[in-house]
């Protein structure tokens, strides 16, 4: 799972039919420090995570999948806490 | 699943049979610089990759794709496919905090 900071929200209308439906929040990858890793990714949001907020997202496909109740579906990375603090 | 520039197309004239059906483009992954400016001039320099594609995509749109195990996950039949193309993105309202208290307390 990856530590990440909600940068925005995307929209889209063409795509996946799996992905109707979830908000597409912007998260950009960070390490413990809160320095930025990476370039920014796309996730399923279903938590409301607002602007600037720190979350986890998970990579696994598999959670998804069950998630979206599509077995076929492409997508990857989806929200699933939001970080009260980091003891880093 | 990644936010990534669509800058050119490839085209095969062999291929695996379950790849009829898309085509293939070159897309440019974005980072932070190129996501906040909206026009790609000038080209930024990085390393492009070739996505899957069976939405209509065409060279300037933004997408997001899914790399790895999940790529293949969308085909009916085992699809060699590192890269595939989940959504054409319309609008991203994308705020970033400034570059200078980048570490959150």
């Amino acid at each position: 799972m990856l530590l990440a900071r909600v940068d925005g929200s995307a929209t889209s209308t063409i795509k996946h039919p799996s992905a109707t439906g979830w908000r597409l929040a912007i998260c950009q990858p960070q390490d413990d420090q809160g320095n930025d890793v990476g370039g920014p990714l796309i996730a399923l949001d279903d938590m409301g995570a607002a602007l600037h907020q720190q979350v986890i997202i998970s990579s696994d496909g598999d959670s998804l999948r069950d998630w979206v109740e599509d077995s076929h579906s492409p997508l990857r990375f989806m929200v699933t806490h939001i970080v009260d603090e980091v003891l880093a | 699943m990644k936010i990534g520039h669509v800058v050119g197309r490839v085209t095969l004239n062999h291929h695996v049979d379950s790849y009829r059906g898309g085509r293939f483009f070159l897309v440019l992954p974005a980072t932070r610089e190129q996501l906040e400016r909206d026009t790609l001039e000038p080209l930024p320099k990085g390393n492009t990759l070739v996505v899957w594609d069976d939405l209509g995509v065409d060279i300037g749109d933004r997408i997001a794709f899914s790399e790895g195990g999940e790529a293949c996950m969308a085909f009916n039949l085992d699809t060699p496919v590192d890269a595939y193309n989940c959504m054409i993105l319309d609008r991203l309202d994308y705020h970033p905090p400034a570059l200078s208290s980048d570490t959150e307390t």
